[in-house]
């Protein structure tokens, strides 16, 4: 099993835990399963990268595909990548890092998405990283 | 060996039956008992229970000069006879005729074990209506018994009217109690062999159809059952997620259909914890909490190790299990791994974990008890052969053949058998794989660039950025090889002096850029490497690149 990925779902976001590594091969699949699992009641999703190894430019895709797909549906996506994960290599390499919402913390990507009273988590209201799409 | 002497009691018989005085005194005459006495062959006894009874059938109606003859078997399950066979009444078979005990001709018989001969049949409590039917009309039976337990009926039946005597009952009790062993001996010998063979479809069933292709580690497993049955042995083979393999080999105590169901159970519970996740530690401790669980809490050990192919670094731990063995070019011997309590033994039982690293083309051999225990020599000494034997073997497979080859006698083992191989293949310093064009291989190549990159002397950011541009550049060969066949790709690595090139070839043409999402990967290749070159083939495309390992 190449990746694994889990689903929390909250009020206004949902959070979605991707594990393992994303390449040619489940790229698609996963991006199809969190479009699935958002209801239309979400304000947006944050898409936790911080357990993925590998990224390759399938997964970069991915992302942009989902951010597409839910800016179609009025709802964001944030990303959350710490600053020494491999992701970010990805990222870099492909010079895509700045044009990406990324937060390095779960709860940071989550103030992105929601309004601080709607996070799930409201003791930590630091501005995310990067801009959230809108 | 009793014999099938009915109990002859002064009862009152029904209308027209008479209850008959014990036969032993009477001689049978001699020309009957010769046709009898080809039934204690003992060859009889090996042959299957549909030809025994064949067997008696004919010789009895030959012996006798009866019409029909028909053998009843007691099922104690139902307490019912149960046609089995019969000749001149087939019909009693094929339909498959179950009689109550106690009630009609055969009934009494099985009931009350006594020898009922009927003069005249249309006077007499028939229950059953084929007898009636083909007009049967005198009938002699008598119950087949051995060692004191009923195992069914044996009768005769003669369309003209006829008075069996005592002397055809002495005849027929001489064929009952030759018979009557050899149909119980038959009819275990087919339970068992049903229970075998069910069992060894079950077991088959619960063990991996086929081990996780995983490259760069070579894996192979043996089940062999014991010479009378299954047990509860089993071996597993996990892809874990990050590249990183498990594998598993357990014994649960016990033979057949039982100890192969409770085998599945552990199994699975062990194959689930581990797609988790957890470590083996751990794994093993979840296992044991899941045994505590079980109704029926089976004795069982397991060992369960996890395996780095990128490193060659394995985490090891055992619940009770004989410790796995490890050997190459440099070195052989058994693991000295601290073992954890075996599986359900008490509660909260805790796994230790060992950590080693397999150096390339070392293996390390799992394996249940049953291959190194001989009675009347120490275990240890049974581990030591096992390593003799194996010691020069190149390949998993090759260990395989030669501990089964070489520890299983031809006539099989007491106790079944599991074993399990890894084998860390080394990588060669000139690399070219052949790969099929299926995204699938993509996670095959990482691991392996990896491995070989480490083993060049790369450091974390080289392995991380060549392992991408790679990646693209296969992930690109997949996508647009196209051959009229099966497609392929091939990759080629090559390091001098710190200088590593690489090659992907494909059998399509490098699609052009399209849009600003697929050009990312050329554009990852082109920061990760240098020198990057594209080559239009006289098949496809090639693509060939460059770095040099900072590190070096």
């Amino acid at each position: 099993m190449l990746a694994d990925v889990q689903f929390d779902v909250y009020e206004q976001a949902v959070v979605c835990t991707v594990t393992g590594e994303v390449d040619l091969s489940n790229a698609t699949q996963i991006c199809d399963a969190i479009g699935e699992a958002t209801p239309n009641t979400a304000l947006g999703v944050v898409l936790d990268l911080s357990g993925v190894g590998y990224l390759d430019s399938a997964g970069i895709h991915l992302i942009y595909r989902l951010r597409e797909n839910l800016r179609a549906r009025g709802q964001k996506l944030m990303l959350a990548i710490p600053a020494d994960s491999p992701v970010q290599d990805s990222l870099r390499l492909a010079s895509v890092t700045r044009h990406l919402p990324i937060a390095p913390s779960v709860e940071k990507a989550l103030v992105g998405v929601a309004p601080p009273a709607a996070s799930p988590k409201d003791s930590d209201r630091d501005t995310p990283q990067g801009e959230p799409a809108v | 060996m009793t014999t099938g002497s009915p109990h002859l009691e002064a009862r009152p018989p029904g209308a027209g039956q008479v209850v008959l005085p014990p036969a032993a005194s009477f001689l049978a005459p001699a020309d009957q008992l010769r046709i009898l006495s080809g039934l204690s062959d003992p060859a009889l006894s090996e042959v299957g229970l549909e030809e025994l009874l064949d067997e008696v059938l004919v010789r009895v109606q030959q012996a006798l000069d009866v019409d029909t003859v028909a053998i009843l078997l007691y099922d104690p399950e139902t307490h019912q006879l149960v046609a089995r066979a019969a000749k001149g009444i087939e019909e009693e078979v094929e339909q498959g005729v179950r009689l109550p005990l106690g009630q009609g001709f055969a009934g009494r018989i099985a009931a009350e074990r006594v020898a009922i001969a009927i003069a005249d049949v249309d006077h007499a409590d028939i229950l059953n209506p084929i007898l009636r039917e083909k007009r049967i009309r005198s009938l002699l039976g008598l119950p087949l018994v051995v060692e004191g337990d009923l195992i069914g009926v044996l009768h005769v039946g003669s369309l003209v009217p006829r008075t069996f005597g005592e002397r055809d009952l002495a005849v027929l009790q001489v064929a009952a109690a030759r018979v009557a062993p050899g149909i119980e001996r038959a009819r275990l010998y087919s339970a068992l062999e049903r229970e075998h063979r069910l069992a060894v479809v079950l077991q088959r069933s619960l063990l991996p159809r086929e081990l996780a292709g995983v490259v760069g580690v070579g894996v192979a497993a043996r089940y062999l059952p014991a010479r009378d049955g299954v047990g509860g042995d089993w071996y597993d083979v996990i892809e874990l997620p990050h590249g990183l393999v498990g594998i598993a080999i357990g014994d649960v105590v016990g033979h057949g259909m039982r100890a192969a169901a409770l085998m599945g159970e552990v199994r699975f519970a062990l194959h689930a914890y581990a797609l988790e996740g957890h470590a083996p530690g751990r794994t093993l401790e979840l296992v044991d909490r899941y045994v505590q669980t079980m109704r029926e809490r089976p004795m069982a050990t397991a060992a369960y190790a996890v395996f780095d192919a990128e490193t060659g670094s394995m985490t090891l731990a055992t619940a009770g299990h004989v410790p796995p063995i490890i050997f190459g070019p440099t070195r052989g011997g058994v693991i000295e791994v601290q073992p954890g309590a075996p599986l359900g033994a008490f509660p909260y039982g805790s796994c230790p974990e060992h950590q080693l690293t397999l150096a390339s083309g070392e293996m390390i051999v799992m394996y249940t008890d049953g291959l190194v225990e001989r009675r009347g020599t120490a275990l240890a000494q049974g581990i030591e052969d096992l390593l003799t034997m194996v010691r020069g073997a190149g390949s998993a497979e090759q260990v395989c053949r030669s501990a089964m080859g070489g520890l299983v006698p031809p006539e099989g083992l007491d106790d079944d058998v599991a074993m399990l191989v890894l084998h860390n293949l080394p990588v060669p310093a000139q690399l070219r794989m052949h790969l099929a064009a299926d995204p699938g291989t993509l996670a095959d190549v990482r691991r392996v660039m990896r491995r070989w990159l480490r083993e060049r002397g790369a450091d974390d950011d080289d392995v991380t950025e060549i392992t991408l541009a790679v990646g693209e550049a296969c992930a690109n060969a997949i996508e647009h090889a196209y051959s009229p066949g099966p497609a392929r790709f091939e990759l080629d690595a090559t390091e001098s002096a710190g200088d590593v090139t690489i090659a992907v070839r494909d059998t399509g043409r490098w699609r052009e850029a399209r849009g600003e999402n697929r050009g990312r990967g050329l554009r990852i290749i082109d920061a990760a490497m240098s020198d990057v070159r594209l080559t239009p083939t006289s098949t496809g495309t090639e693509i060939v690149m460059h770095r040099r390992l900072r590190a070096v």
